[in-house]
C-alpha cells in the first residue's frame, strides 16, 4: 500500500479494464450518430443527429417531460417536508429522539419491494395512481434519508448566529430563512438533486401506477420500447438512451465536489 | 453542547410542531405499510377480480405456500448467487483491488478508470439494461468482436448464460459505490502505523493482511451491509434484461415478488414474499452491524 508508481502489467490491466468499461458507451454513441444504426459497432454510416431529434419530438418528448415533472416534483416535496422537519429534529431537545432517529436509519435500509403490495393497494384506494402518486411514493421512501441528511447539515449551522438574530430581534421565520436556510444552502442543493436523479431514474413505481401510456417516464418508456419484438431501431434507442442519461450523469459532475457529504450522511450523531 | 432553551425555539414549540407534521406523516405511513404487508401476508387478497373487493383471511397458507410450492425457494437460490457473485465477489472485491491498487497513482491513469466506473454507476438501470442486451445480442459487439471473427457461431448470450450476464452487467453497474467507499476507507488509514509496520519487517502482505483489513473492518462491514441490500432487492436490470428468464433462470426474491402481485395478481401471497425478504434483509443487517461492533 506504499506510494508507488504503476508496474507495466498493472497499467496494461487497468487499461484493458476501462476499454471493456467504455466499450459500451462507444457502441451507444456509433449508434446515436448513425441514422441508419444497425446495432453493430462501426463508424456512423450515415453520420447525423437524426436519431436525436426523433427522440426529443412526439411521444419521447412528452416521455422526457413526465420524467422531468416526476423528478422535479419528488426532489420539491422531499426537500420542503425534509427541511422543514430537520430544523426542529435538529434544535429540540425532546424525549426519544434517539430512538426515532435509529427508526430512520432503519427505514432508510428498509427495501421498496418490500412495501410495494400496500403502496400501489394504498394508491389504487385514493385514487393516487398517477404521476402525483409516484412523487408521494417516492418522497414517502426518500424521507429517512432525506431528513437524517438534513438534520445533519442544520447541526452544523453555528447556534451562535441563531442567538445573536434573536438578541436583535427577529422571528423565528426570520432567523430560519435569514441564516439557517442560506447557510444550508449547499446540503439543500445536494439533497434536492440526490432525490431528482433518483426520481429521475425509477423505473419500478412508475411502471406499476402509470396507468396510461401518456403518463410515462422516460424509464418505462425505454423498457417498452427495447423489451417489444420484432425489429429494434438501435439508433433512436441510442439517442433515447444518451438523452434520458445526460441529466443523472450531469447533475453528478456538476456537484462533484459537495456530493462526499451526502455519501457519508448516515451515521447517526444524538 | 446545545443550550438547554433557546428561546427562539421554545417560544414557537407549537409552530415547529406543525412543520414536522408532514413529514411525520409520510413516515407513519412507511412503518404502516411495513405493518399493512404482514396484514396482508396472512390474507388472499388479489389484484383484480372478487379477490380484490371479498378478501378473506387464510391464516399461514401463504406461508406454507412458500416452502411447499416450487418457486420461493428457487428464487431465494437464484438471488443468493447473484447477489453473492455480483455484489460481493464482484463490486466488492474489484472495487477494493482498485482502490488499492490506484491509490497514489499518476492522477491521470486514476481519473481515467474513475471516469469510466462512474459512467456506469451513474446511468438510469434501464439504459444500463439496454446496453448490456444489445452488446450481449447475437449481433452485438461481444459476438462481433471475440466470437465471429474465430470463426464461431453467435451467441445469445442473453438466452445461453442469463445469470452469468446480468451478473456481470450489475458488476459493471455498481462497482463505483464499493470503489469510491474504499478509496474513502484506505485514506482513513494512518501512514505512521504502515511504516511502522514496515520498519518492523512485516511484508507487503502482512501490512495488508496484519494491519489495514482490521482497520478498515468497519468499512468493509458497511459496504458489505449496502451492496448486499441493494443487490438482493434490485429489480430493474434483471427484470430489463430477461424479465426473468429464460424460464425462470435469472427471477431473483424482487422479481418474483413483482410476478405474483402484478403478473398473477395474487397480492396476498405477494405480500408473504415481502415479509420473507424483511426479515432476510433484517437478518443480514444484524448480522453485518455485529461485525461493524466487534471490538478490534
Amino acid at each position: 500500500m506504499e506510494r508507488t508508481t504503476l508496474s507495466r502489467p498493472m497499467a496494461i490491466a487497468l487499461a484493458f479494464m476501462a476499454v471493456i468499461w467504455v466499450s459500451p458507451f462507444a457502441w451507444l454513441f456509433s449508434n446515436a450518430f448513425d441514422t441508419a444504426a444497425t446495432g453493430r459497432l462501426v463508424w456512423p454510416q450515415n453520420f447525423g443527429i437524426g436519431n436525436f431529434t426523433g427522440a426529443i419530438g412526439g411521444d419521447a418528448g412528452r416521455m422526457f417531460l413526465n420524467s422531468l415533472l416526476i423528478a422535479a416534483g419528488t426532489a420539491t416535496i422531499s426537500v420542503v417536508v425534509g427541511a422543514a422537519a430537520a430544523y426542529p429534529l435538529s434544535r429540540l431537545r425532546m424525549p426519544g429522539k434517539n430512538a426515532l432517529l435509529w427508526t430512520l436509519v432503519l427505514l432508510r435500509m428498509l427495501p421498496s419491494v418490500g412495501v410495494l403490495v400496500p403502496l400501489y393497494f394504498a394508491a389504487q384506494r385514493s385514487g393516487l395512481l398517477n404521476q402525483f402518486g409516484v412523487m408521494l411514493a417516492l418522497s414517502c421512501l426518500n424521507l429517512p434519508f432525506t431528513l437524517l441528511l438534513l438534520k445533519n447539515f442544520f447541526d452544523t449551522v453555528p447556534i451562535e448566529l441563531e442567538e445573536a438574530a434573536y438578541v436583535d430581534g427577529a422571528s423565528l421565520w426570520q432567523i430560519v430563512t435569514g441564516i439557517v436556510l442560506p447557510m444550508s444552502r449547499a446540503g439543500l442543493a445536494v439533497v434536492w438533486f440526490f432525490s431528482f436523479t433518483g426520481a429521475w431514474n425509477e423505473f419500478l413505481l412508475p411502471l406499476i401506477f402509470s396507468r396510461v401510456e401518456a403518463a410515462f417516464p422516460m424509464s418505462v418508456g425505454l423498457y417498452g420500447a427495447f423489451g417489444r419484438m420484432g425489429a429494434i431501431d438501435y439508433g433512436f434507442l441510442a439517442a433515447f438512451s444518451i438523452i434520458y442519461a445526460a441529466p443523472a450523469v450531469g447533475v453528478y459532475f456538476l456537484l462533484r465536489r459537495n456530493m462526499n457529504t451526502g455519501f457519508a450522511g448516515v451515521g447517526v450523531k444524538g | 453542547m446545545r443550550h438547554q432553551a433557546n428561546p427562539w425555539i421554545t417560544s414557537n414549540l407549537w409552530l415547529l410542531s406543525a412543520a414536522m407534521l408532514p413529514a411525520i406523516i409520510l413516515v407513519g405511513a412507511l412503518l404502516f405499510f411495513t405493518g399493512w404487508a404482514v396484514t396482508f401476508s396472512f390474507t388472499d387478497l388479489g389484484l383484480t377480480g372478487r379477490k380484490a373487493v371479498e378478501w378473506s383471511w387464510v391464516g399461514l397458507e401463504n406461508y406454507e405456500r412458500l416452502f411447499t410450492r416450487k418457486g420461493f425457494l428457487e428464487s431465494l437460490w437464484t438471488t443468493v448467487i447473484f447477489v453473492f457473485f455480483s455484489a460481493i465477489v464482484g463490486q466488492s472485491v474489484l472495487g477494493f483491488l482498485l482502490a488499492a491498487t490506484l491509490r497514489g497513482t499518476v492522477s491521470t491513469t486514476r481519473s481515467v478508470v474513475e471516469i469510466c466506473i462512474m459512467l456506469g454507476w451513474l446511468l438510469p438501470d434501464i439504459v444500463a439494461a439496454f446496453l448490456w442486451s444489445a452488446t450481449t445480442s447475437q449481433t452485438g459487439l461481444i459476438n462481433s468482436l471475440f466470437v465471429v471473427p474465430f470463426g464461431l457461431k453467435p451467441i445469445n448470450f442473453i438466452n445461453d448464460f442469463a445469470l452469468p450476464v446480468v451478473t456481470l452487467a450489475n458488476i459493471w453497474k455498481g462497482t463505483a459505490w464499493s470503489y469510491l467507499l474504499f478509496v474513502a476507507a484506505l485514506d482513513s488509514v494512518p501512514r505512521e502505523i504502515i511504516e511502522a509496520a514496515k520498519i518492523d519487517g512485516a511484508t507487503r502482505w502482512q501490512r495488508a493482511w496484519l494491519v489495514v483489513l482490521p482497520i478498515i473492518r468497519p468499512h468493509i462491514a458497511t459496504n458489505l451491509l449496502f451492496i448486499t441490500i441493494w443487490t438482493f432487492t434490485y429489480f430493474p436490470l434483471i427484470f430489463a434484461m430477461t424479465g426473468g428468464g429464460p424460464g425462470r433462470q435469472t427471477e431473483t426474491l424482487a422479481l418474483f415478488l413483482y410476478n405474483q402481485s402484478f403478473a398473477r395478481g395474487n397480492l396476498g401471497f405477494g405480500s408473504a414474499i415481502s415479509v420473507a425478504m424483511l426479515l432476510i434483509v433484517g437478518a443480514l443487517s444484524t448480522v453485518y452491524l455485529r461485525m461493524l461492533r466487534e471490538p478490534k
